[in-house]
Parts: structure tokens; sequence; C-alpha cells
């Protein structure tokens, strides 16, 4: 059982192995080609691996990643958009690690401009990659395709801004959190019957109604029941925790 | 060695002293953390290079040049960067891959753009952006990068 369990763990690592067995028996001066050329890159690798590990331990270890995304809210702006930029290079891990923070800092006000910054950067612009890919690509690629990608990731940023607004990315997912209280943008028809009913708690925003209130307080709870029981299509959603 | 590896190495050498005198226990927990990580990588990184020893071997250069040599440029940025949105490789491999490809002949006009997009533009990531930023925002955020790979690709190529 083990050794099959060896292989699917590695997979790719076997594939190719299999594929080297096959050409040394077939072929045996290409493999031999192949193992030649495979050499000299993972030379290549092995001298730049060492310094990608010692950077990304020290950008965990020496920049307080907490400050920045505390600063983060308040600042707007270019200022908002460098540390972003930052925040995002320095972050280790595959895009969509980069989506639950952006969220997170949505909730705190952060501007669409900044997310799509934290997002693209997050994706792009790893500090200890750019080590890896001077190694391979050099130095003056490197540099050209890091200033360039910055310029376009601002510019995707101040797009995006435009285009999508901030409150219909707001309650998207929200009712996937512990939030008490949300509504479900893909489902709200913006008919404004809880604006009316409750104006404290529910308010229009692009077409769609959105929950304006920080904390839900016992005092809430029937009014959001009813609320809820009113609105057409379901959708909003609430949790009603501790109250009950 | 080149002098900017050994320049990268001095740097984080260096910064590995210090953020060691800073903070032990800090910089401990965070080699943990990075050796989990690339650990774990590690096997699919060694089997990528030897794969990329088999594809040098039986693609001949001449024919990589004709595909994604200078001739045929549009065409060429548009499979790479196709290629790119569509591929789910560690970027941490994809330079050595680009890499090889150039060493051959290969134009880094393609190259740009297939970079740009593996890491930028992800159809293998969208369901779970669109669930955590609506079909909308994740729609315009996949073609504006896929757009700006093409662009920054282009301007490589009259830069370098």
């Amino acid at each position: 059982m083990k050794p099959l369990q060896m292989i699917r763990k590695n997979k790719l690592m076997f594939a190719v192995g299999v594929t080297y067995l096959a050409l040394l028996v077939t072929m045996p001066e290409k493999a031999t080609q192949a193992f030649g050329n495979s050499v000299y890159y993972l030379v290549e690798m092995f001298q730049v691996l060492p310094v990608i590990f010692l950077l990304t331990v020290v950008i965990e270890a020496l920049i307080p990643k907490e400050m920045i995304i505390k600063r983060f809210g308040e600042k707007s702006g270019f200022m908002g958009n460098i540390l972003a930029l930052v925040l995002g290079s320095i972050s280790a891990g595959p895009i969509y690690a980069a989506f639950p923070i952006s969220k997170m800092l949505l909730s705190k006000g952060a501007s669409v401009a900044n997310v799509v910054i934290v997002i693209s950067s997050w994706a792009v612009v790893k500090v200890p990659m750019l080590a890896n890919e001077a190694k391979f690509l050099g130095v003056d690629f490197m540099a050209a395709r890091w200033v360039l990608t910055v310029i376009f990731i601002f510019v995707m940023g101040a797009v995006m801004n435009r285009l999508v607004s901030r409150s219909s990315l707001d309650a998207i997912g929200t009712q996937l959190e512990s939030d008490k209280l949300s509504i479900n943008s893909d489902f709200c028809v913006g008919c404004g019957i809880c604006v009316n009913m409750a104006p404290n708690i529910y308010e229009i925003s692009d077409k769609k109604a959105i929950v304006i209130l920080d904390t839900v307080l016992p005092a809430h709870h029937e009014i959001i029941l009813a609320t809820v029981k009113k609105c057409p299509t379901q959708a909003i959603a609430y949790n009603q925790g501790g109250i009950r | 060695m080149d002098i900017f590896t050994i320049g990268f190495w001095l740097v984080s050498i260096v910064l590995f002293i210090v953020s060691l005198v800073k903070s032990k226990q800090k910089t401990v927990d965070a080699m943990k953390k990075s050796k989990m990580m690339m650990g774990s990588m590690i096997g699919e990184i060694v089997a990528i290079i030897f794969l990329i020893g088999i594809v040098l071997t039986f693609i001949p250069p001449e024919s990589i040049k004709s595909v994604l040599g200078s001739e045929n440029t549009l065409m060429a940025v548009i499979i790479a960067a196709l290629a790119g949105s569509i591929t789910l490789i560690p970027a941490f491999v994809a330079f050595p891959l680009v890499g090889s490809f150039i060493d051959i002949g290969a134009s880094i006009v393609p190259a740009v753009a297939f970079l740009t997009t593996l890491t930028m533009v992800g159809i293998v990531t969208f369901p779970l952006e669109k669930k955590a930023f609506g079909l909308k925002f994740t729609l315009m955020r996949n073609a504006l990068s896929f757009g700006a790979a093409l662009v920054i690709a282009a301007a490589m190529e009259v830069i370098l």
C-alpha cells in the first residue's frame, strides 16, 4: 500500500521517472542528453533556492504585516495604493490565499482599487521570486517586467474602481462568515421594503439593499425577523446566534 | 555563479542575520513555515526540471524558434497568454521553464505574456474568486489582467 501512496503523492515525479526509464531502454543517447540538459537547470535552481527560502523567512519575520493591515483602512489615495502593493508583494502563497484577506480589508473600508492591487501584486510581484526570475531570465528582464507590471496593477486598480461598486462586493459571501445579519446581493432586487421597515438597519446602495448596522443588538431582533419574512426574494440572512 | 546571484545571496544572508538578532523566535517560526511550503514543492520542482530536459532533447530548437520565435509574434503571444491562463504550475518552476525556451530561441514577448497570465489570470481559481467577490468583479479582473499581460509583453519587446 505504501509505494502506491508514494506514487499518488508524487505523480509528476513518477511519470517523469518512468519516461526516463523508457528512454533509457529505447534510445539511451537521448536519455543521457535529456539528463544532461536537466542537470544544468537543476544546478541553477539549487543556486537560487536557498535565497528564496531565506528571503521568505526574513520577510515573514521582519515585516509587521498586522501593522500594515491595521493602517490600511485609514490610508487612502496613493499612500493606500502603495500599502496595498507592499502587502501583496510580501505575502506568500497562491493567489486564492489573497481572497479572504482582501475580503477582510474590504470590510475594513479598503477601496476596490486597493483590493485589486493586493490580489494582483500577491499573484505577480513576489519579492523572493524576483531572485528566481533574475537568475533564469536575466536582471534586465526581471526589472523591466516588474516595473511594467506594477504600473499596470495600478491602472487596473483605478479602472476596476470605476467599474465595480464597493457595496456590491461587500455583500457577497458575507453570509458565510460569522456575521449575524447580511444581504445576499445576488438575490436582492432592491425593492426597498426592508429599508422602509427599518431605516436604521438597512440602506439602498447601488440599487441593492445593504446592512448599515455595525452590531446587532437584542433590541433589533424583532424588526429584523419581520424584514426577513417580508423580503420578496429571501435575500436577507439572519443568524440569530446567541440572541435566542 | 553570476554577480547578481551572489548579490542576492549576500543580501538575503545579511537580512537573515538581522532577523535572527532582532527576534530569534519569530525567525525560527518563519523558517518552519517556509520549510513546510518549500518541502512540498521541491519534488515538483525537480520533476519539472527533468521534464524540461526531455522537452529540450526532443523538440529541436529550430521548431521552437519557428513557433515561438519573433516571426509570427502575435499568434505566439496569444497562444502563450491562453496557455498561461489555464495552467496552474507554480511561478517557481515557470521561470526555469520559460528561461530554457528563451535559451534555445523563443522570443521574449510570448514568454512575458505566459508568465503574466500564469500568475494573474486564473481559470482554475475563477470559482473561488467569484464566490468571494462576485461574477462581475472576477470577470473584469481576469479580463483586464489578460489584456495587461498582452500589453506588458508588447512593451517588453520595445524596451529590451
